[in-house]
């Protein structure tokens, strides 16, 4: 860790991708490991942000512009205070996304990428099945457009990787990115791994 | 798009095979020969795939990245090691420094790249991939892209110390084929600028069945199948890269590496055996038969030194307020490592004949020491004899390894060739060092080499 004295920077985390895509649970569990790694973290989570900080607010496209401005702005305060902001947010515009990274010198955008077929077979909140069903208006990627990233420093795919999978690789790209210390200790293995990769290399000759 | 890099490599492919012995039957890379430039490859100290590939997709020494092989100490407890995986290395590599100019880059069992990190393009890991269950790829999707194009990919050749070399040779032409199969594919298919993939069946042929080749190695055997069978193979991997000489253009650049050399192997010295011998190392009970030296073993109250195994070796000294239970005095520890170097370089065959065995002092091979290394790197025999870590034969050289047979080791000097418009072929270039691969290949399409690599482009 940095030393008291040191100012650090935090990081904006800007989690976008479709809803159901897995946004919320990669966030908490990443959260949990940064915070084990004795980072400050807050989650900005669209489904909670909606019933206090944009209470009110609805789905139409200035509404949501609103709604990500404000996420944005909070998670700007608080990253350029150390800490880690983790906004979970649909943020389906291109646009808005280069808005707030724009203004924000500490932002990370990463795309929770996922089918729109997958979401939809997972349906956790059961608002696929309304949307399709007509009962919701301007349901991202139903009778909205998703427009996905292009230049988001991190990607995972939630249908191909089990979450803690896809959170390993944001913690190790996060290192990379030098946004946080990398551990020594972080091969990448669990321990019955490392006795399997163990066995090859003495197998090979190599140890 | 004009100005791609082709670079294949061919892990542990030794120079007196690829430009001398076998030259006659490998028109294409004969072909490539009378088009580029080529010469021998010095690697790095130790000559390992782990860390030799990542020092030269770095130009940095591996003092500089940190690790001395595929094991390491983790601080100075006794047991807290790791393996380097991609994880461990910081040092921007070429691929990435090629990415950052916008370049699609495309890498394929290049080692120490899994666990795979975010590339602009395609990055399918290498044999410490534990199992295909395991997220080997980026993106993740080209997992089953590649399930689809050859069914069981092989990130090695499973059951490797296997007597049935039939069925070792078997394994190892199968492993080549899915990945050539692989890489055609992503060549015609994805878009790439820079596209580099390492081959590891020429190393483990060489270290599975160089005795049925190679006439002057101790345990030579006649076998009318397996004689012939290297020089099969690596007339086997001309033809494979042919189908790729055809994906190129005259534009394109074309590089062909390895990271080391191979060389018979002589035997193996037991290092463990020899520091207990000479009074070093102290084990609570002696055991009865060979076994592999554990932590646990060992009387540290009465150990200065202990050695592990390894193609080459690595000496650790037990010292007072660094180790747990360190008794080497830090003033000691300077004369204890000049002693414990003359003492090697002392060390001779069964017959008494010098074998010519060197103790290098890290801080004397790279210019930076970083993480924890050895105290002594340790080359036994100018790589004829390797290291070998179990205890209770009591006898200091050994025929086997702890493992089983093992007929090769790594030599220093690996090869390159390369292809590159407008640069007069045929022509065989003496100096050229593993770090300098980079630095070339950068010069060549004219982006600025980063000041801290050690390496000089070649051409």
């Amino acid at each position: 860790m940095a030393s008291e004295d040191v100012y650090k920077p935090g990081t904006t985390l800007w989690m976008t991708g479709l809803s159901g895509a897995g946004k919320t649970t990669i966030a908490n569990l990443l959260a949990e490991k940064l915070i084990r790694r004795g980072e400050k973290v807050e989650i900005l989570d669209g489904d909670v942000v909606r019933t206090n900080l944009s209470k009110g607010l609805g789905y139409s496209k200035e509404d949501r512009e609103t709604n990500l401005m404000r996420i944005g702005f909070v998670c700007r305060l608080l990253s350029r205070n150390g800490a880690f902001a983790i906004a979970a947010a649909i943020s389906p515009y291109d646009y808005i996304r280069k808005n707030l990274r724009k203004d924000d010198e500490n932002f990370i955008e990463v795309y929770v990428n996922a089918p729109i077929e997958k979401c939809i077979e997972r349906d956790v909140k059961g608002l696929y099945k309304k949307a399709l069903a007509g009962e919701i208006k301007q349901f991202t990627g139903i009778d909205d457009p998703y427009e996905a990233p292009e230049d988001a420093e991190i990607e995972v795919h939630t249908d191909k990787e089990t979450p803690e999978e896809s959170v390993s690789f944001v913690i190790r790209r996060l290192e990379e990115l030098g946004k946080i210390e990398t551990i020594k200790s972080d091969e990448g293995y669990s321990s019955e791994e490392q006795a399997f990769i163990q066995k090859r290399l003495e197998a090979l000759g190599y140890l | 798009m004009a100005g791609r890099i082709l670079v294949i490599g061919l892990d542990c492919a030794p120079p007196e095979l690829m430009f001398d012995k076998f030259v006659d039957e490998m028109p294409n890379f004969k072909k490539l020969m009378s088009e580029g430039v080529y010469g021998e490859l010095e690697s790095v100290i130790p000559p390992i795939t782990v860390p030799a590939w990542m020092c030269m997709m770095t130009s940095k020494t591996p003092g500089q990245l940190g690790y001395y092989g595929f094991r390491n100490r983790k601080d100075h407890s006794y047991d807290a090691l790791y393996f380097a995986t991609s994880t461990s290395v910081k040092e921007p590599l070429l691929w990435e420094i090629l990415n950052r100019q916008g370049w699609k880059t495309i890498m394929v069992g290049v080692p120490q790249t899994y666990p795979p990190r975010q590339v602009n393009g395609i990055q399918v890991s290498s044999f410490l991939t534990p199992s295909l269950e395991n997220q080997y790829t980026y993106p993740p999707e080209i997992k089953e892209e590649i399930a689809e194009l050859v069914g069981e990919y092989m990130v090695d050749v499973p059951n490797f110390r296997t007597d049935d070399k039939a069925y070792l040779l078997k394994q190892i032409y199968e492993m080549t084929e899915k990945r050539f199969k692989v890489i055609r594919s992503f060549m015609d298919k994805k878009e790439w600028r820079f596209f580099m993939f390492v081959e590891m069946g020429t190393d483990r042929i060489h270290h599975g069945i160089w005795k049925y080749f190679d006439k002057t190695h101790r345990a030579f055997i006649e076998d009318e199948e397996l004689n012939p069978a290297m020089l099969e193979y690596y007339k086997y991997i001309d033809k494979e890269i042919g189908t790729l000489l055809e994906r190129v253009d005259e534009d394109d650049t074309v590089m062909v590496v390895s990271d080391h050399g191979a060389k018979k192997m002589d035997g193996g010295i037991c290092f463990n055996e020899w520091l207990i011998k000479e009074g070093y190392l102290t084990v609570k009970e002696y055991p009865s038969e060979p076994t592999r030296l554990t932590f646990d073993m060992i009387d540290w109250s009465k150990t200065k030194a202990w050695g592990d195994g390894g193609y080459y070796g690595r000496l650790f000294i037990n010292v007072e307020g660094r180790e747990p239970s360190g008794i080497v005095k830090q003033s000691e520890y300077e004369d204890l490592r000049n002693e414990l170097q003359e003492k090697i370089a002392a060390i001779t065959d069964p017959d008494g004949v010098n074998i010519n065995s060197v103790a290098h002092k890290p801080e004397e091979l790279y210019p930076v020491v970083n993480g924890v290394a050895p105290d002594l790197i340790v080359i036994f025999g100018d790589l004829y004899w390797r290291s070998v870590g179990i205890i209770g034969s009591g006898k200091i050289h050994t025929f086997e390894n702890d493992t089983g047979p093992d007929d090769a080791n790594h030599a220093m000097n690996g090869m390159f060739l390369i292809r590159h418009p407008g640069v007069e072929g045929g022509r065989k270039v003496e100096g050229a060092k593993l770090l300098d691969i980079t630095p070339t290949l950068l010069k060549l399409h004219g982006i600025e080499i980063p000041s801290d690599m050690v390496g000089k482009p070649i051409i």
